[in-house]
């Protein structure tokens, strides 16, 4: 559905993207990961064509994305980081002029999806809160049933209710047949719904891998209390710094050797995505 | 698409009409008693203690301002000329940045239609709303005329029509130069001061003869006032060259448009 080959972008002398390609195939959706300023956001602004790429192409349904061609976005829904809309316009209004590019359907489809996300259509676009207008891009998003979704930080602003309830629309848009380029910074919410990930650092895609895999290699941050500290970090082999450390590996095996121990207290949490990206660094170093 | 753009720009019409419909308000209603108020000086003996380069700048050595159809073809025809070019260059430097400037571009860029697309409509709307405004004002200009009983339909409906020319090419190059840059702010500074630029050339080259030529680099020697107060007839090498100018314009802006990112 998607496929980059050689995507390079410089903004003058400054890199945006260098030599990045990946290929996503129908019905997947692809966790596109890294921290801010690694290329997330001008790789998405390629695809939507916004921006003119230095080299490389890009193709979606096997059409290269170009200045000539614009049906091609008729089959991709876009949810950009920061919404903006015509403030002037109620929801309701957004969403009929929204769906004058689109079939008779799309319309109906996001009264449907509104009511899904409890959305009030008859507010103003100005008044509505960042969560509410958050709600409004996912819906102009989805409403003409795309074949190829892209998202921006999706979830940012939304409450956990509603972050839950997107997840499930986004896997029954999988269940479709839909093809999802999910771009966040948030590694708990891409291993929830990605079925692979693809992490980007300083323009580079440094590795792609399947969520399963990428969670064999996991590092969590463990906080653990217990008098028998010193033993445990010579059990385990590691340093523990204030009761803290990093652990990379099947979390069963730690849960087992840490059993053997009186535990007062045992904190496991995921990694910041700069942690995350300092290992990715030094494994690149060595 | 066109509809939306006709409402954005709607508000900013309106206003500029109701500016031009009260001064030209203030005019008719007032110039019937100025010019009985002359404490005894007759308007010859007012009009003859002007130098005639400045006459000539401003029509009156050919038209009476004794009367307000006088005034329009003196006075009034050169501030509308003015008004008509701040309006066109504004609205030329908003079209397009505005959206860009709030970022609500990206909602069309996403949607399946071409930048040609965008950009045609936008110049379509930036379009009528200029003759929205030439048209309501001169319809307003001929009751107020008719009304102070110095009514000639052909004379006036020219006069007030023909600013269009340069108004157009004002909006074109305005809409030229929004294509280089990123910020609204950024190019209405320029527009605004290539109108008054090109006015003041305009200006100072009917009152100095040395300087004459200048006005062959003016867009409002387009208008050529003149030769509609003498012959009553547009001029139709300046409609020709009005036809060019925006056909380049047009040109340019449609190439530099579809390059152009959004970051």
């Amino acid at each position: 559905m998607l496929k980059i080959e050689n995507l390079t972008k410089y903004y003058g002398n400054i890199r945006g993207v260098e030599d990045l390609s990946l290929e996503l195939m129908d019905g997947e959706i692809f966790g596109f990961i890294g921290p801010n300023g690694a290329g997330k956001s001008t790789t998405i602004k390629c695809i939507m064509n916004f921006i003119n790429k230095t080299s490389g192409n890009i193709y979606i349904n096997n059409i290269l994305v170009g200045d000539k061609n614009f049906e091609y976005k008729n089959l991709i829904g876009y949810l950009p980081s920061e919404i903006h809309l015509y403030d002037d316009y109620t929801v309701l209004e957004m969403f009929k002029y929204s769906s004058l590019f689109y079939s008779n359907k799309a319309l109906k489809r996001a009264l449907e999806l509104s009511k899904r996300l409890e959305l009030e259509t008859n507010k103003k676009i100005e008044d509505l809160s960042l969560g509410n207008l958050k709600k409004v891009g996912i819906v102009l998003a989805l409403m003409h049933e795309p074949k190829l979704l892209i998202l921006d930080e999706p979830t940012s602003g939304l409450d956990p209710i509603i972050q839950e309830e997107f997840f499930n629309i986004l896997k029954e848009e999988k269940k479709k047949g839909t093809t999802i380029f999910f771009s966040s910074h948030v590694l708990s919410e891409i291993k929830k719904v990605c079925d692979r990930v693809g992490i980007i650092k300083e323009g580079h895609l440094i590795k792609v891998d399947t969520i399963s895999n990428f969670n064999k290699n996991n590092y969590l941050n463990i906080h653990i209390e217990s008098k028998d500290i010193e033993k445990i970090s010579k059990e385990l082999n590691i340093d523990i710094i204030n009761n803290n450390f990093i652990y990379q590996g099947d979390i069963n095996i730690l849960i087992n050797k840490l059993s053997k121990y009186k535990i007062d207290k045992l904190l496991i949490n995921e990694p910041e995505i700069e942690e995350l990206f300092i290992d990715y660094y030094k494994e690149e170093v060595c | 698409m066109l509809k939306r753009e006709l409402k954005i720009t709607r508000k900013s019409l309106f206003i500029w009409l109701f500016v031009l419909i009260s001064i030209f308000t203030l005019v008719f209603a007032m110039y019937p008693y100025i010019m009985n108020e002359t404490s005894g000086v007759s308007m010859d003996e007012l009009v003859s203690m002007f130098p005639e380069e400045v006459l000539k700048a401003f029509n009156m050595d050919i038209a009476d301002i004794s009367t307000a159809l006088g005034w329009l073809k003196t006075e009034g025809i050169t501030f509308l000329l003015l008004i008509y070019g701040l309006y066109a260059s504004i609205l030329g430097s908003n079209i397009i940045l505005k959206e860009e400037s709030d970022k609500t571009i990206e909602f069309l860029y996403s949607k399946p239609i071409s930048r040609n697309k965008i950009l045609t409509t936008k110049i379509i709307a930036g379009i009528i709303n200029i003759f929205v405004l030439v048209l309501l004002n001169t319809i307003f200009i001929n009751i107020g005329l008719l009304i102070c009983d110095c009514y000639n339909f052909k004379e006036i409906n020219l006069l007030c029509l023909v600013p269009l020319l340069p108004t157009l090419v004002i909006f074109f190059i305005s809409l030229c130069i929004s294509t280089f840059f990123k910020k609204t702010k950024q190019t209405i500074g320029i527009s605004i001061a290539l109108v008054f630029i090109n006015y003041f050339i305009y200006t100072f080259a009917s009152i100095s003869s040395k300087i004459e030529n200048l006005k062959y680099i003016t867009v409002y020697t387009l208008a050529d006032i003149r030769n509609v107060i003498n012959n009553l007839n547009f001029n139709i090498i300046n409609i020709h060259i009005t036809i060019v100018l925006i056909i380049i314009l047009l040109f340019i802006s449609y190439k530099k448009y579809n390059q152009k990112e959004f970051l």
